[in-house]
């Protein structure tokens, strides 16, 4: 893809193959996508907006990618409604969380 | 997925919120391979499950090879077919099997190795010889080659940097879960992109790379820039990007791991030796400046090199640096020797003012401006100058010959007397030229504060201080300003727009303002007011209100009393007068007689007739002639009939009247003296006194100047100058003199002209002293004495007022409150005090305690 003009959006693939695309600047939240899709990064996944997360499912990825835009959507507002989280997954995404680095420390410094 | 789930977690309400920290990773793992994960290929199970089994090294050992190819391809520039998730992978399992700081030290040493093999014999390369001799003696080789071997140098440093600070921005991506799980929770530790960006520092910048000098590479790097930096200021073209990405190197990079942002290396190494080279720079071109060029030459130098500067950390090197390197320029090319510079002979300063180098000072100001917020030397050199010029004018006054330069201008009722010009008008003309270059001085120094000092306070007060100075060092400036006010409302103010007239009340008023002895000047001021107002030589009465309601504003109301009662005088016996006449031509008589009626206190003594002399016949003596006695018996009478206790004295000297003349026809002269002639002459009231006496005598009978005196009683002094007016004046010479000479002296004879013509029938013969004229030494040494008695009375009373509400005070105290109290009216000198608070001792209104302890005591006696 052309580095000087970074496409609106991104893929992001889960590991049974299933594709999320997401608004760049929402999945940007996270530093590892950050790290990996940045224009200035020189990796594989930066030159095809592409990665593929090998070790999330699409069922945990796609409530990751909602958060993307959940926190997007609201990320200037105050008064934010509460996301719905199902029990069942409650741990693969804390896990998945995790590794995309989205904690305080990375949340708060944006 | 899960919308309609009700278990939602709460305290979701804030995307921060949303995943709590990663503590207890402990738990994670074994959970995170769920059923429907394990579905997939995932490295991490197996591991998981037994997190310490034996399979730990060798998949330890799996990720780092893995890791270690992908930093060598992220040096080799290599890196677009690496997977960014893998490598974060590997490392995040490296971290999740708590072998992090493995990981750690393996990222390091093969960061170290990396150097060692591949970075450093480049930069070894690039120091040659001829590299190091640039920061030893950088006079060896030309200036062309030396920027040519430094920018090598530089580029290859930079490049090195660059590929370096990019490599560990990558490096850092991928391992950022390094930071996370492991760096960031050990205090020791450096998060790993600080860690290997400052291997760069170790590595490259630390290491002594010429065994011969011994120089590290910093030093070298540093002295090369600055090389650059001096051929730029030499006026060379240097590639400013290229130094400004050595400073930026130097700003990424601390002094040591806590990266304080005050020990930036840029700060600690390059800034202190740049300050210190520029300091070195601008002190050897100061001093050379200071040797071959002027003063102007310095100031344009001086801020062209403040601009360079303040371009140079804009463009070249960072811009923190700026307020230093502006004040080492301060120091060395303004502070130094700006007294030098200011003195220089034919360009300084004193030249600067003198020919109106509006651009130069300007420029001045605003340096000084940089350097020192009260100018002091500026300053001290204005206040000089201005001393000097002024006393330039005093001196000019003095040497210049006022005989020609008045002859046209000064005072046309004097006609032919003019031409050989009394040194009265001489003095007079001295006056006013002194006045106008003051006036003159002080426009210039006041476009001077607007145009180059940016109306600068301490400055207008330095100046203002200066004038009031060298006026006040004048001892005729009183007297001087007086008589400029006295020919400006005398004729000066004729045709003027009323706002030329107010500019002229405005300049005025401003050389009042400087005045100390104030009362000095109230008296001339009060004599030259009343000669204006009796002579009627007064241009505009409401110009002469105008400025004394001026003076009123600046000097208080006490300053101006006097004037002000003067005019009410003249008001007052215009009415009277013209009562007086109504009364009489009620009684049927018709009496052309003008009053003015003066109360002592407001008018010169002079005019009241009590001469400075006190004491010797303090009244105009005058025997009047019967007509005229009765007359003022006659107007007494009418005065006095509706105010009680009021006395009145007649003062001749300043009045005036008509008298008809008849000269007889002369048998045997042609023209016409054939016939008989009348006219109308307008002479003083002692002229008039004088000429009736002739009036009984017949044409050819003779009076001496003493029979004269006999007859009317007039003071000599009076006598002579009367007689000069119907005597010696051309155009009314009424009387013969005998001998006749120009001046009138005791023993000269009088008779009547019989054969007197004059070509206009009214005449007005000259009033000798209506000339307000500068006074002789004498008079002025008469006029200081009667100010210094004054003044007596004057600290007398401030003394009593203040010891009155004081009861007891110390001398010291008492001089200083005196002189506070006094300071708008003189500056009185202490010994004056000291001398009259000694006068009230002996008078009794104070006394000295008889209390040992009290030596400098005084004590108000009720």
């Amino acid at each position: 893809m052309d580095v000087q003009a970074p496409s609106k959006y991104v893929t992001l693939i889960s590991s049974d193959g299933f594709e999320f695309v997401v608004l760049r600047e929402a999945a940007m939240v996270s530093p590892i996508v950050k790290g990996m899709l940045d224009p200035k990064s020189q990796f594989a996944e930066a030159k095809h907006a592409r990665c593929v997360f090998q070790e999330i499912s699409s069922i945990v990825l796609d409530k990751i990618v909602e958060y993307f835009h959940y926190w997007y959507r609201y990320r200037n507002s105050e008064d934010v409604p509460d996301m719905d989280i199902p029990v069942e997954i409650c741990l693969e995404l804390l896990a998945a969380a995790d590794y995309l680095g989205l904690d305080h420390v990375n949340l708060n410094s944006k | 997925m899960g919308q309609n789930n009700s278990s939602a977690i709460t305290g979701l309400d804030q995307p921060g919120q949303a995943f709590p920290p990663p503590q207890p990773l402990a738990s994670v793992p074994s959970r995170f391979c769920t059923p429907r994960a394990s579905r997939e290929q995932l490295l991490t199970k197996r591991t998981i499950s037994q997190p310490n089994g034996a399979g730990g090294e060798s998949d330890f050992d799996v990720c780092w090879d893995l890791l270690r190819e992908a930093l060598r391809d992220i040096h080799n520039k290599n890196c677009s077919r690496l997977s960014f998730e893998e490598l974060y992978r590997a490392a995040y399992k490296i971290v999740l099997k708590k072998r992090g700081d493995d990981l750690y030290d393996r990222v390091t040493k093969f960061e170290e190795e990396w150097f060692s093999e591949n970075i450093i014999p480049k930069i070894q390369e690039l120091v040659t010889t001829s590299l190091v001799n640039i920061s030893t003696d950088n006079t060896v080789a030309s200036v062309n080659e030396r920027r040519q071997t430094g920018e090598k140098f530089l580029k290859g440093l930079r490049d090195t940097w660059e590929d370096h600070n990019m490599s560990m921005n990558m490096t850092a991506d991928i391992l950022m879960y390094l930071d996370r799980g492991f760096a960031h929770n050990d205090p020791t530790r450096a998060s790993i992109f600080s860690m290997t960006i400052a291997l760069f520092r170790d590595n490259i910048l630390h290491s002594c790379l010429d065994s011969t000098s011994g120089k590290r590479v910093m030093e070298i790097l540093i002295s090369v820039m600055l090389d650059q930096i001096n051929m730029e200021r030499e006026g060379d073209v240097i590639d400013r990007g290229l130094i400004r990405s050595c400073t930026r190197m130097l700003s990424c990079l601390y002094k040591d791991h806590h990266e304080n942002e005050a020990e930036k290396l840029y700060l600690t190494s390059f800034e202190v030796e740049f300050l210190a080279n520029s300091r070195a720079f601008y002190a050897g071109e100061c001093e050379q400046l200071l040797r071959e060029s002027d003063a102007g030459t310095w100031l344009r130098h001086t801020q062209r090199r403040l601009n360079e500067e303040v371009d140079r950390c804009e463009t070249t090197i960072e811009s923190e640096t700026q307020p230093k390197v502006s004040g080492v320029i301060e120091d060395e090319l303004i502070r130094k020797h700006l007294g030098d510079f200011l003195a220089m002979e034919g360009s300084g300063l004193k030249w600067m003012v003198d020919n109106d180098k509006v651009d130069d000072m300007s420029i001045l100001y605003r340096l000084v401006s940089r350097i020192d917020d009260k100018m002091t030397a500026l300053r001290d050199v204005l206040q000089k100058r201005v001393v000097e010029l002024g006393l330039e004018i005093e001196a000019a006054v003095k040497n210049t010959d006022f005989s020609l330069a008045a002859a046209d201008g000064e005072d046309a009722a004097e006609g032919e007397k003019a031409k050989t010009l009394n040194p009265a008008a001489q003095h007079t003309a001295a006056a006013i030229k002194w006045v106008d270059d003051v006036l003159r001085l002080k426009d210039k120094f006041d476009h001077l504060w607007t145009a180059c000092f940016q109306e600068d306070l301490i400055i207008h007060t330095a100046l203002t201080k200066s004038f009031s100075d060298f006026i006040n060092m004048f001892s005729r400036s009183s007297e001087y300003v007086s008589l400029f006010i006295d020919d400006n409302l005398k004729r000066g103010i004729r045709g003027k727009t009323e706002a030329e007239v107010d500019a002229v009340l405005e300049k005025a008023i401003i050389l009042i303002r400087y005045l100390q002895d104030r009362d000095m000047f109230q008296t001339y001021y009060q004599r030259h007011l009343a000669r204006r107002l009796l002579h009627g030589k007064s241009e505009s009465h409401d110009v002469e209100k105008q400025i004394i309601s001026r003076m009123k504003q600046e000097m208080g109301q006490q300053f101006t009393t006097k004037f002000e009662g003067m005019f009410r005088d003249l008001v007052t016996s215009a009415e009277l007068t013209s009562g007086y006449r109504d009364r009489m031509s009620l009684a049927g008589k018709s009496v052309d007689l003008n009053m003015s009626v003066l109360t002592t206190n407001c008018w010169p003594p002079e005019v009241m007739g009590r001469q400075v002399q006190i004491g010797e016949g303090s009244r105009v003596t005058c025997t009047y002639p019967k007509e005229i006695e009765r007359l003022q018996a006659s107007f007494e009478q009418f005065y006095l009939s509706n105010r009680n206790g009021r006395k009145l004295t007649w003062i001749g000297t300043t009045g005036s009247a008509d008298i008809k003349c008849t000269f007889p026809a002369i048998p045997g002269k042609q023209g016409a003296l054939s016939r008989e002639r009348r006219y109308e002459i307008n002479v003083p009231t002692f002229g008039m006194v004088i000429m009736l006496l002739f009036n009984d005598m017949a044409d050819d009978e003779w009076l001496t100047f003493e029979e004269i005196q006999a007859k009317t009683d007039i003071s000599t002094q009076d006598l002579m100058r009367t007689l000069t007016a119907i005597a010696v004046a051309p155009k009314s010479r009424v009387l013969l003199k005998e001998p006749p000479t120009k001046s009138i002296k005791p023993g000269d004879r009088f008779a009547f002209n019989a054969a007197f013509q004059s070509r206009t029938v009214r005449i007005k013969a000259p009033i000798i002293n209506a000339v307000s004229k500068v006074e002789d030494s004498q008079e002025r040494k008469a006029t200081e004495e009667k100010n210094n008695q004054d003044r007596a009375h004057v600290i007398d009373a401030a003394i009593v007022r203040i010891m009155k509400s004081r009861k007891e005070l110390v001398h010291s105290q008492l001089v200083t409150e005196v002189i506070s109290q006094l300071v708008g009216r003189f500056k009185p000198e202490v010994s004056i005090i000291k001398k009259r608070i000694e006068d009230l001792i002996v008078r009794e209104y104070l006394e000295r305690p008889e209390e040992e302890e009290s030596p400098n005591m005084y004590r108000y006696v009720a």
